[in-house]
């Protein structure tokens, strides 16, 4: 009973939508045409006739004409095959079901995929060469689009032809890279120091080491290109570590020629102890000042899961002083974790240096992370908070609470 | 995108897909929005001859997604049919499309097919489950016992987890049937259950309730009770395992938690080797303890009274039988401040021992070493659950263990009635796994739509006894 209520209904539905798409009607006249609808559907089954001479099954017929001649083909050739092979047409059937897939793969991924040890594991290594494709091909086409503009900017010129006059030579990238160069030099002799960890490849995915030795050159530039450079150090830098082959990817040849200290010896070796603070965002002590006189730390680490203390452990087995940036007091935090990119360290350390001002220094915390500047002390905060908290009236409130409690604990309460 | 209701001639399909916004996909939409509506058989394959009309040839995805319709409809012919297509047209086949195949056809009459495709599918990749499942539905659906068993332990063994589903089947299509092996299959699926601590929900509890009755000369009665705290079944009276761990297990666990949570890849990351040494002469010289509580966890039960005035409470209601105590805090416990008075904590380290680790470290480490050192009748008093800690050790079997041993000696203050009446929940003196003495089997249970924590055990059972 139920089953024939339902198949009546389906045809009632079925009807009534074509009836509303012939006449360009909405669907609310449902309940109208009820009657009307059940004899139109039998008029359809009818008219439904004619189209029967349409032949459902021709597409297999095509489908297997068409491939006549590649099936004698299959059929001769030995089915065996080799694992990367059979690991490359998995890859292209994944493809053609339309997954993120990348279109090319070359031996060397092809076996890192294979040694991927979980399914998701070999899903996300896919994604990420896909998602990488996907990058190269944009930048390709941007860089034809912009030389065709070039080209074509260059044809106008050449029509008008003007001669411009100045007083100099146009050499600016390389004079200012002169300059840049004199600076790094000066800080080598005169500059503070500033240390890099490079204590850590253990840690790490090879992928994790890769971004960490991009952050490393960022900072490294961004460090040469500043008014008083720091003498930057790495410490702990083995030869021949997986850190040393990806720098000279980066730097080709340029790596000898770089104006920074490059050793395998620990930090402890070439200071005193007593003038190192390590900056790891798991340490309990918070940094008030930028102190010139003492040599910062930074662990080179990026840190993908989650472990927490590493560096912090580091500093404990040397007995080292400890810092952690004042982000909560100057900053109201909201989602993230605490721990920054190196170049961002870079910058705000930079910024500290030659001006003291956090807030300026701070302007390099990425903004998704913090919601503003505290600029009152968090008693003043609180007048504006319960505002908040009442306008917000009862639901979010205990959310805000938690947050507020996890970012500021014992300091204050709301009420 | 509204699919037809009929079959369309190519004019129409070819107008259908000029008006949509893009021509490029509009095969796979539309196919899409026939699968969610379940359009007629019919009116898709239209599409196809349309497609394969105008291109010469039909894109695999094109393939799958007509293949999900089919298998949504148990049209074992078509299946078959593209199934043949599929196979001229492509070297091997991607697992989605196996899937669909096998499922397809182990609803059928044709489920032997299922059967040599999955055969097809293990030359290439490790079958998914749902392959496993239908495969072994089938099998057991058609009565063939045998076949699902092999087909069971061969994905056992290829590390590929069953769902609960699969494992249910088992009991409902074996019901009444003979077979000393079969029997013992079955009862290995039981203590596939023990060995995972996997609890049946109800239906399942059901089904295996079901075939224990209908066992030929059985005589298997089954009852559904709760167990008493004091681990007896009011059915049967029997008791139950206890949750005490063997001597191997606990050595073993306080061995793994030494090396996993405490040391892990470096000792410096939850406490230093100096500090870790003076804590281990500091236990081994006042050992045994019979309750090890964290301090600062404690203290924070009731966040309006002063925090050493929790651990106070704590301290009193826990001494009173007698027991040796000890505490574990962090130095800043011991600064006169405006939570922790500096008397108060005078009088309370006269009841118990105290330990107090640097404000750095992780006491939850300290908890953990002290309670197991101090022999199976220690327990310890914290409402943390730990989780980060059973995290670190390194394989699952280890992980139950803990989670056993942590059901059985720990003890979670209740905060509405402390200080009051100082309640504690029961440590479980009973173990909650699926258990057997031969002609008892007593299984723990959950309702579907009960929601289970995972650190939640359930409190219904089946008991189940043979009467000779």
């Amino acid at each position: 009973m139920q089953s024939a209520n339902m198949l009546l209904r389906k045809i009632i539905r079925s009807s009534v939508l074509s009836l509303a798409a012939q006449h360009g009607m909405k669907k609310d006249l449902f309940p109208l045409s009820r009657t009307l609808s059940l004899s139109l559907c039998l008029k359809q089954d009818k008219s439904c006739e004619p189209s029967e001479k349409l032949d459902l099954d021709e597409w297999k017929k095509v489908m297997k004409s068409g491939l006549q001649e590649e099936v004698s083909e299959t059929v001769s050739e030995p089915k065996e095959l080799s694992s990367l092979a059979a690991a490359r047409e998995t890859l292209e059937m994944w493809r053609l079901a339309g997954r993120a897939v990348p279109e090319n793969i070359s031996e060397e991924q092809l076996k890192a995929f294979m040694e991927c040890p979980s399914k998701s594991a070999k899903k996300k290594y896919l994604r990420y060469l896909h998602l990488r494709e996907l990058h190269k091909k944009n930048d390709k086409r941007k860089m034809n689009e912009k030389r065709e503009r070039r080209l074509e900017a260059q044809d106008q010129a050449s029509k008008t032809d003007e001669t411009k006059k100045s007083p100099f030579v146009c050499l600016w990238s390389s004079t200012m890279d002169k300059a840049y160069n004199w600076r790094a030099a000066q800080s080598m002799i005169f500059g503070q120091p500033l240390v890099f960890d490079m204590s850590y490849e253990k840690e790490m995915s090879v992928r994790e080491v890769t971004n960490t030795v991009r952050q490393i050159v960022m900072s490294e530039s961004c460090n040469r290109r500043s008014v008083d450079p720091f003498h930057i150090h790495f410490c702990n830098f083995k030869d021949d570590s997986l850190y040393h082959r990806e720098f000279i990817k980066h730097y080709k040849e340029a790596w000898g020629k770089l104006l920074i200290t490059v050793t395998d010896q620990c930090y402890t070796e070439i200071f005193p102890k007593d003038k190192l603070i390590y900056l790891t965002a798991d340490s309990p002590k918070v940094m008030k000042t930028f102190d010139h006189d003492k040599i910062y730390i930074v662990g080179s680490m990026v840190d993908k899961s989650i472990k927490t203390g590493v560096s912090l452990a580091q500093a404990k087995r040397l007995g080292l002083e400890t810092a952690a940036l004042p982000l909560e007091k100057y900053l109201l935090w909201s989602t993230g974790a605490k721990n920054l990119t190196l170049d961002q360290m870079m910058h705000i350390l930079l910024t500290l240096k030659d001006t003291a001002d956090w807030k300026k220094a701070l302007e390099f915390v990425p903004k998704r992370k913090y919601c503003g500047f505290v600029n009152k002390p968090v008693k003043e905060l609180k007048k504006t908070l319960d505002l908040i908290n009442t306008l917000k009236l009862g639901k979010g409130r205990e959310e805000v609470e938690k947050q507020f409690a996890k970012n500021y604990p014992k300091k204050y309460k709301l009420k | 995108v509204q699919p037809p209701e009929k079959p369309l001639q190519a004019e129409e399909w070819n107008k259908l897909r000029e008006d949509f916004q893009l021509p490029e996909i509009f095969e796979e939409v539309m196919l899409n929005s026939m699968i969610r509506c379940n359009s007629p058989i019919d009116v898709a394959k239209s599409l196809l001859t349309h497609v394969a009309k105008r291109n010469g040839d039909i894109a695999y995805n094109v393939l799958v997604k007509y293949l999900t319709l089919c298998v949504q409809q148990g049209q074992v012919s078509e299946i078959l049919d593209v199934y043949d297509i599929m196979k001229v047209r492509f070297k091997i086949l991607e697992s989605g499309a196996y899937n669909l195949l096998v499922r397809g056809l182990s609803n059928s009459d044709q489920w032997r097919m299922a059967l040599t495709i999955l055969d097809e599918v293990k030359k290439i990749m490790i079958p998914s489950r749902t392959c496993y499942e239908s495969c072994i539905k089938a099998a057991s659906r058609h009565q063939e016992m045998k076949l699902a068993c092999e087909l069971y332990n061969e994905m056992l063994a290829k590390d590929v987890v069953p769902t609960l589903d699969v494992l249910q089947s088992f009991f409902d299509f074996s019901r009444g049937m003979k077979g000393a092996e079969l029997q013992k299959e079955l009862f290995g699926i039981l203590l596939y259950l023990r060995e995972n601590q996997i609890y049946p929900h109800k239906t399942f509890m059901r089904s295996i309730k079901l075939w224990f009755e209908s066992l030929p000369g059985g005589n298997w009665r089954g009852h559904l009770t709760n167990i008493k705290d004091s681990g007896q079944c009011p059915v049967c009276n029997h008791q139950l395992e206890d949750s005490k761990l063997t001597e191997e297990e606990y050595s073993n666990l306080s061995e793994r938690i030494i090396r996993d949570v405490i040391h892990g890849t470096d000792t410096f990351r939850k406490t230093s080797p100096k500090e870790f040494e003076a804590f281990q002469t500091f236990v081994e010289n006042r050992l045994p303890f019979d309750i090890v509580i964290d301090g600062l966890n404690v203290a924070h039960i009731k966040s309006r009274r002063m925090q050493c005035e929790n651990l106070f409470d704590a301290v009193n209601c826990l001494a009173k039988e007698n027991a040796r105590l000890l505490v574990l805090g962090r130095k800043h416990m011991l600064t006169n401040s405006a939570n922790w008075k500096r008397e108060i904590m005078k009088e309370m380290q006269n009841k118990a021992d105290f330990f107090f680790a640097e404000n750095i470290s992780e006491d939850d480490a300290f908890l953990l070493y002290a309670t197991l050192r101090s022999g199976k009748h220690c327990r310890f008093v914290t409402r943390d659950f730990l989780r980060d800690h059973k995290a670190c050790l390194s394989d699952s079997l280890t992980r139950h263990l803990f989670r056993k041993w942590q059901r059985g000696h720990q003890i979670v203050l209740k905060k509405k009635s402390f200080p009051s009446v100082f309640s504690q929940q029961p440590a479980f003196r009973y173990d909650c796994v699926v258990q057997t003495t031969g002609d008892t089997w007593h299984i723990p249970y959950k309702d579907v739509f009960e929601e289970k924590y995972s650190y939640q055990v359930p409190r219904k059972w089946l008991c189940i006894q043979q009467k000779l």
